[in-house]
């Protein structure tokens, strides 16, 4: 075998190398971290409410499968399959914003109380008779 | 779709004037299965939102496809941008009824669940069998059934096509608790 051909071979070898872990690491990539995201926007649970019910698909569009930030009152704190659901209530609609922790944020929910005001980061699913978000975090 | 608004509406305003007969969800769960000779691919949705009329056994059921969480992220992103086309449509729903519901009061049972699924826009008629279980508080709903990918009109690639099964399994459970 000549130098110039085992050259070609050679490169051509890396190239593939390089494709397939290139790939591999496409196909394998992790979920957004939430803490680390930037969000898209920040607003309050009325608002977020608001826009949903009173402009459907322009808010479908602005904030389903975006990292966001709500602000709002607890009204009520679950857990379901071990991991914490906190409820943000609307002050002026029976709608509410449902969202579901991080199994990380477990302990620190554990300090929350019923009408207490926080902020949550997570990402927003849609709206059906309320506001859905899942893989939430505590915002201090 | 309409249908679907109206029944719930509906639902929701009859509570008013029956207090008692209605059973709501609001964390129901149901996830899809698909099996192939490359991978198999699980996603899970645990906010489903469900309702049933104990005095007629009617039920209308809905969910949001983003919600459905699979355990890598660029399947999800494939499933709701390119598959289902969840910015379109962002729902996918049931109405139905279960059959015999007054026969099984207070009890456990098995009986049928016939009602139109609709996903990725389109209807389809659906026909199962669902395990109910029926306490004082409580009505427990399980089962499960195969869908055809090919009858909610879902176009999945060709360079993927042996990843992703013809035939889906869905898995159900919903434990609605009364409506006050």
């Amino acid at each position: 075998m000549t130098g110039k051909k085992f050259k070609i071979i050679l490169s051509l070898l890396v190239l593939v190398i390089i494709g397939l872990v290139v790939s591999f690491l496409y196909y394998n990539k992790p979920h957004a971290n939430i803490e680390k995201s930037k969000s898209d926007y920040s607003l309050t649970a009325n608002q977020l409410i608001k826009e949903y019910k009173e402009q459907g698909i322009e808010a479908e569009k602005k904030y389903s499968e975006r990292i966001i930030q709500v602000q709002g009152q607890i009204h009520k704190i679950s857990t379901l399959k071990g991991n914490s659901v906190i409820t943000l209530q609307s002050s002026d609609s029976e709608s509410s914003v449902i969202c579901h922790m991080l199994p990380e944020e477990n302990a620190n929910v554990l300090k929350l109380k019923n009408g207490q005001e926080i902020m949550v980061k997570g990402k927003c699913t849609g709206f059906l008779l309320d506001v859905i978000m899942v893989r939430c975090i505590l915002v201090e | 779709m309409k249908e679907i608004y109206i029944i719930i509406i509906n639902l929701l305003v009859l509570n008013c004037v029956s207090a008692q007969g209605k059973f709501l969800t609001k964390d129901g769960y149901v996830s899809f299965f698909s099996h192939s000779v490359v991978e198999d691919i699980k996603a899970d949705n645990n906010q489903v939102l469900s309702i049933v009329d104990s005095d007629t056994g009617e039920i209308a059921i809905q969910l949001l496809m983003r919600s459905f969480m699979f355990k890598k992220a660029l399947m999800q992103e494939h499933f709701n941008e390119n598959y289902v086309e969840s910015y379109k449509y962002p729902k996918a729903t049931f109405s139905g009824k279960i059959m015999k519901f007054n026969e099984l009061d207070e009890l456990k049972g098995e009986t049928e669940i016939v009602g139109t699924l609709n996903v990725h826009g389109r209807d389809k008629e659906i026909s199962t069998k669902v395990n109910v279980e029926i306490n004082e508080d409580e009505i427990i709903l399980k089962g499960d059934f195969y869908v055809e990918v090919a009858d909610f009109d879902i176009k999945i690639p060709a360079i993927v096509e042996n990843n992703i099964a013809k035939t889906i399994k869905v898995n159900f459970e919903l434990r609605h608790k009364p409506y006050k």
